[in-house]
């Protein structure tokens, strides 16, 4: 316990230097807009920031509180277009629409805010306890772990990532294999052979993770924008009525937002589950519950129960979704994925070992999500007009300004021509992958861990002279290969089970 | 875009490591896998997927609106172009130009995104090039900056 004060009262004191609280203002209030704006999600804010970043030098862990605050003020901003228009503004805030606007045309747009951005504090505040208590236990834990054990972790993350896809797995399977296949191209660091580099001087190095970051997540998405061109949107902000919340609905509201905040946390720490799954997930159990026992629920109508359960969980889940990267060095969502690779640029390989050899990193990182949290609780109460005004920017100034940024970006690692043109030339054919309804997480997840992938297995089987059963030798890689076969084999079988059981009543 | 021209897609991509990496050999090793093992089992992989993929097909895409098409080969166009000129124009020519020339394909019109190409490209330059100390290129301008 002593130990965690001691950690806790270092990260404080990086995250309160007066660069790491100006970056964790200045990530906030950018992810928030990030977050707002419908079609961009935190892993486009993130994915634009990294090469910026890097380029301006900053120390990691400023550069990753940078990212973080973007990240979690993204979950922030997403609730604002999902209640002022029924629109969500990214992907984990869907559930949000379904209770916040109807608040809104209630009358209540101005309460919905204050109560939601509460709820978000509180998913928040949660998971960032769950992260002091449980990272340290976890990284201890996998300090043990060796090549072998390793290898099937990041089995384990590829088959929740592709598992929880629905009803095409395959196409997960087939994203993950050409992130790896990316991350083979270049110079063999073990040999110095070269592979797939096409004797070009600019692939014997690799394709560079920001690149591919780019164009995944800014060009391919812009690509995508033009299928439909729509106009600025105006959104009016309720002047009159009160902004706050009054202590009756904080308490009518209470139940829910600690159920929720508790889900949220435990599937955020899973790989694979995401925000937008836990939102859902809690969506649908707080209805459940709370309809069995309360006949006045309104769920759909406007229940605040509804309005706070998916916020307080996609919160809680995204700040949990750090404690698989630090502790385990797999991440457990596209967008820790991509943050991930932002460390490996700095030649800082996230995982157990981390806790002990830069502790200012890791809980300089934690207690600037505090930090964030609460910066992002303040702003916004008072500046949501702010926020909701970016909305009416014009997409034709919006859109330029992301393919500049994002070029800047790319350009500034290596200055090439030729990076920029692999950014367009993956960014087309991210588009054409977008379309065949690929995911792009297990993608980027592939890029990001490919090499130490490789490595592992290669250094396991080194250790074993080339024999494979050591894959399977210890108790934790057998428990990590059991969890993968459940992954990949419980959801297709429960939902098998599911129609069986519902065949009978839809006969009679 | 259908799930069999994914597929047959996937096929051809694990085809071509398989082609281009069966060879694949280091000139001293010292462990039992050597640089192939890895890029071999992921094309191995990538071809059931697709072979799986290309046989159910299905999944067909949803056709574009009409212009969608014409609009996004523009798009692409215009950032290739934006990739070419980029070091010789430099910064501030190339950004004004491609501005101009996406914004008018989100419907901005030409004196907007003009105004807009031109004001921003000043903009950006200062603040990354100046405030914060990422280098970019100034092509033609160079003499006057």
């Amino acid at each position: 316990m002593n130990g965690v004060l001691e950690h806790l009262s270092q990260g404080f004191g990086v995250a309160f230097t007066p660069l790491n609280l100006l970056v964790a203002a200045i990530g906030s209030f950018f992810g928030t807009i990030v977050g707002v704006l419908p079609g961009l999600g935190p892993i486009n804010g993130v994915a634009m920031l990294i090469p910026v970043a890097f380029a301006m030098n900053l120390p990691p862990e400023t550069a990753l509180i940078l990212l973080a605050a973007v990240y979690v003020g993204a979950e922030y901003g997403g609730r604002i277009t999902s209640i002022l228009i029924n629109v969500p503004g990214e992907a984990a805030s869907v559930m949000t629409t379904l209770d916040g606007y109807p608040l809104a045309r209630q009358g209540l747009g101005s309460v919905a805010l204050s109560l939601s951005a509460w709820a978000s504090f509180f998913g928040s505040l949660v998971a960032f306890f769950g992260i002091v208590i449980f990272a340290p236990l976890l990284a201890r834990w996998a300090l043990a772990f060796g090549p072998a054990e390793y290898f099937v972790l990041m089995v384990f993350a590829f088959c929740c990532l592709t598992g929880l896809l629905g009803s095409e797995p395959v196409k997960g399977v087939l994203a993950a294999m050409i992130g790896l296949a990316i991350s083979t191209v270049g110079v063999d660091a073990n040999s110095g052979v070269y592979r797939f580099a096409f004797d070009s001087p600019n692939l014997s190095d690799g394709i560079d993770f920001v690149v591919v970051v780019i164009a995944l997540f800014a060009i391919s998405e812009m690509l995508q924008m033009l299928e439909h061109v729509v106009g600025g949107l105006s959104v009016k902000v309720p002047k009159s009525g009160r902004k706050l919340f009054n202590f009756a609905e904080f308490r009518f509201t209470l139940p829910s937002v600690v159920r929720s905040s508790l889900t949220g946390f435990g599937l955020g720490v899973l790989p694979g589950a995401g925000a937008s799954v836990a939102s859902a997930i809690a969506y649908a159990n707080e209805k459940r519950i709370t309809e069995q026992r309360d006949p006045d629920a309104k769920f759909g109508r406007g229940d605040m129960r509804g309005l706070t359960a998916p916020e307080s969980a996609n919160n809680a889940s995204a700040t949990g979704s750090f404690i698989p990267m630090l502790t385990l060095g797999v991440p457990g969502s596209g967008t820790t994925a991509v943050m991930m690779g932002a460390l490996t640029l700095y030649n800082i390989t996230p995982g157990p070992v981390l806790f002990d050899a830069q502790p200012q990193l890791v809980w300089g990182l934690i207690a600037s999500l505090l930090v964030a949290n609460v910066m992002l609780l303040i702003m916004n109460v008072p500046m949501v007009r702010v926020f909701a005004s970016i909305l009416s920017v014009p997409p034709w100034l919006l859109v330029p300004g992301i393919v500049c940024v994002s070029i800047i970006g790319v350009y500034s690692i290596n200055a090439t021509r030729f990076d920029l043109l692999l950014v367009a030339g993956i960014g087309l054919v991210g588009y054409f992958l977008r379309k065949a309804h690929m995911p792009m997480a297990p993608l980027i997840l592939g890029v990001v861990l490919g090499n130490l992938m490789e490595q592992n297995l290669r250094r396991a089987l080194a250790i074993s002279d080339g024999d494979v059963v050591i894959l399977f030798s210890s108790a934790v890689s057998v428990a990590f290969w059991v969890l993968s076969l459940g992954v990949i084999l419980l959801p297709p079988l429960y939902r098998r089970w599911k129609k069986r059981s519902l065949l009978p009543e839809i006969a009679e | 875009m259908n799930n069999r021209i994914l597929g047959i897609a996937a096929l051809a991509l694990a085809a071509m490591m398989i082609w281009q990496g069966h060879d694949l050999q280091a000139p001293f090793s010292y462990e039992p896998l050597g640089p192939r093992a890895f890029p071999l089992l992921i094309a191995a992989v990538m071809a059931l997927c697709g072979l799986r993929l290309a046989i159910r097909g299905g999944g067909q895409a949803p056709a574009n609106p009409p212009g969608a098409n014409t609009r996004i080969a523009a798009m692409f166009g215009v950032i290739v172009g934006y990739a070419l000129v980029f070091q010789w124009a430099g910064f501030i020519i190339a950004t004004a130009l491609m501005t101009l020339l996406v914004g008018r394909l989100f419907g901005g019109g030409w004196v907007g995104p003009a105004i807009g190409g031109v004001a921003g490209s000043v903009l950006l330059f200062v603040l990354f090039d100046r405030v914060l100390d990422v280098v970019l290129p100034v092509g033609l301008l160079g003499a006057w900056l």
